[in-house]
């Protein structure tokens, strides 16, 4: 009764009209219009896990980067140039020396061999290397250690992080034999639905990490803008059944556009799909178990941070974690899912053994936030009943009992 | 109403109600050349945080303007006083404004200093398009009398930005990075007619003078 009662009050704000008109929006946008007319192969590339070719693309890289004392980091997903003092100069120094395998006279010649090249400011020039060889025989956890150190000296975000040397430096292009099999993979192991499957959960787990909070807080802050928390205070039922009800209510009917969205995506694949044998349960096994996650850390994270500060912080702080989770994964748009990833991007229907290479961080992931997503709603919980046995009150910073407000 | 009196209103309200908001959008600059370098960038690159983070100041400060009202025991007392509601909105919305103003100039000038590209036309193109977003939500706020759909439409109009950038056309906030002729002036025409559409709103459909 109470659980339709609230899925009725949700399904009736403009919160959730909102919420439902972005959705279907961004669904639209992304989704249906690069899905319409068929998967576009191209020019693909794959990844290879070559040591060979890592350790050579990142040693020229960081060859014209030294030299130009200019290091690209993306530490929140935006350009940053990093310019080194004297001091960790001479150590990616004596790293490219040991790597290469040059005594000071031989490393001046190599450096010497760069392409000169002006990008932006004209009195600053920089270079690029491209046949640079590691000495032979390097080990390639020595490797790892010189490149850890080397993202660590530059604050994070370079090119040289361990976990980004792969996806960065071993990229090659497919060839027209590699691109077919690709495409038959595609239509036979993934059965076309399993590949748009991931596709479609790319597009929607970015929105799903961020919308839901504003219906959250909509409803959770609701109580409090009609003065109806006196009311339901001296109610018999428990805190754990209403907030868990509550939750509930809004995790299920923020999933209902989503369940639609399911059902067009499949429609179109069948209809753009026409005599090939789909999986017609993948569209709507996989999003599930890779999105929900993404909806019950949201609507939690909400719910609790609502009920103990106000809805603008909670909005404020989710905003924080989405910008953090979307930027993450925006240089890397498939082939890197860490195992606390909010946000798993794989942005493309095809590229199934990349997806599988990153399989154990994926569940790993999934698992986690449904795990916070649950300690949050039970926080949600005590932080509920204790307010209303009149042990907690909201935590402000200003206003009445706000906590830099001036004592007279 | 004196102008001693109007000084006075304005500093209790900015003091109680405004404050931690000037403060947040404050907190977004100083972070600022956290996220981003902000030397020695060209033109195009200097854009890219002028374009990127005064949208966030803007929303911040001009969305929740009309949120000290929307407790119904509040705006009764508030509809009670002789002042009209409209004048103080009004004054919300320039000192919001104000506050924009100088914290984009901060950025600009922080910018210059670094060697970065930095016009003045880019200064006032970013408070173009930060206003239009902080108008949004203003105007979202208005329309619903709640300020959390005002925050939802205009943080979520930003992240499509984000995404569709030129698909957004005129309207898209991130026009000098993305080399689209034009837009900071209907940007800036859009900030207008928001702000001013909110306030009709509010005084013909609820009767706030």
């Amino acid at each position: 009764m109470l659980f339709r009662l609230e899925c009725k009050k949700i399904l009736r704000s403009a919160a959730f009209l909102i919420y439902c008109v972005i959705s279907v929006l961004f669904f639209a946008t992304n989704y249906y219009s690069d899905c319409k007319g068929g998967v576009y192969l191209g020019e693909g590339t794959k990844i290879v896990e070559d040591h060979d070719l890592i350790m050579h693309g990142a040693l020229n890289s960081l060859m014209g980067e030294y030299a130009s004392n200019k290091y690209v980091c993306y530490p929140f997903g935006y350009y940053k140039a990093v310019h080194l003092k004297d001091k960790d100069q001479q150590k990616i120094e004596g790293y490219l020396k040991e790597m290469t395998g040059t005594d000071d006279k031989q490393f001046e010649e190599l450096l010497a061999s760069g392409e000169k090249y002006y990008l932006g400011m004209p009195d600053k020039p920089e270079y690029g290397f491209g046949d640079i060889k590691m000495t032979d025989g390097f080990s390639y956890d020595r490797f790892l250690e010189i490149m850890a150190d080397t993202d660590d000296m530059l604050g994070g975000g370079s090119d040289y992080a361990p976990e980004s040397l792969t996806a960065l430096f071993s990229q090659v292009a497919m060839n027209e034999e590699e691109l077919e099999d690709e495409y038959k993979t595609f239509i036979e192991d993934d059965k076309v639905t399993g590949g748009l499957a991931r596709l479609f959960c790319d597009y929607n787990g970015i929105v799903l990490a961020i919308l839901p909070v504003f219906v959250a807080a909509w409803l959770t802050a609701n109580d409090r803008k009609r003065r109806m928390h006196e009311l339901i205070y001296t109610r018999d039922i428990s805190s754990a059944k209403l907030v868990l009800t509550r939750y509930a209510a809004l995790v299920s009917t923020m999933f209902i556009p989503i369940v639609l969205e399911m059902i067009i995506a499949l429609v179109q694949a069948v209809v753009e799909y026409k005599g090939e044998s789909l999986d017609m349960t993948v569209m709507f096994t996989l999003p599930t178990f890779w999105l929900l996650p993404n909806l019950l850390f949201t609507t939690a994270a909400g719910v609790l941070i609502t009920e103990v500060f106000s809805a603008p912080t909670a909005i404020f702080v989710q905003v924080i974690i989405w910008f953090k989770a979307t930027i993450n994964g925006s240089r890397m748009l498939s082939g890197q899912i860490g195992r606390f990833d909010l946000i798993c991007r794989h942005n493309s229907p095809v590229d199934r053994s990349t997806f599988l290479m990153n399989q154990d961080n994926f569940i790993f992931s999934r698992i986690f936030w449904t795990v916070i997503s649950l300690v949050l709603i039970a926080l949600a919980v005590y932080a509920y009943d204790a307010k209303r046995g009149g042990r907690f009150n909201d935590i402000r910073l200003f206003g009445k009992d706000g906590l830099l407000r001036r004592k007279a | 109403m004196t102008s001693g009196c109007l000084a006075r209103m304005v500093s209790s309200d900015v003091k109680h109600n405004f404050l931690i908001h000037y403060l947040a959008a404050a907190a977004v600059l100083l972070i600022t050349p956290v996220i981003f370098g902000l030397a020695e960038l060209d033109r195009s690159m200097a854009a890219l945080p002028l374009e990127t983070m005064p949208p966030l100041m803007g929303l911040i400060l001009l969305t929740p303007l009309f949120s000290p009202e929307q407790n119904e025991g509040i705006l009764d007392t508030v509809r009670s006083k002789k002042t009209s509601r409209q004048l103080v909105i009004g004054m919300r919305v320039l000192c919001a404004l104000a506050v924009l103003a100088i914290l984009i100039a901060a950025l600009g000038g922080y910018m210059k200093y670094n060697s970065c590209e930095v016009t003045l036309g880019m200064c006032a193109g970013a408070f173009a398009g930060a206003a239009a977003l902080g108008a949004l939500g203003f105007f979202s706020s208005a329309l619903t009398d709640n300020v959390i759909v005002g925050y939802m439409v205009s943080v979520m109009y930003f992240f499509m930005d984000l995404f569709l950038k030129n698909k957004l056309g005129r309207f898209c906030l991130m026009s000098m990075s993305c080399n689209i002729k034009g837009s900071k002036p209907v940007l800036a025409v859009t900030a207008v007619v928001l702000i001013a559409a909110a306030m009709l709103f509010r005084r013909v459909f609820r009767n706030e003078q």
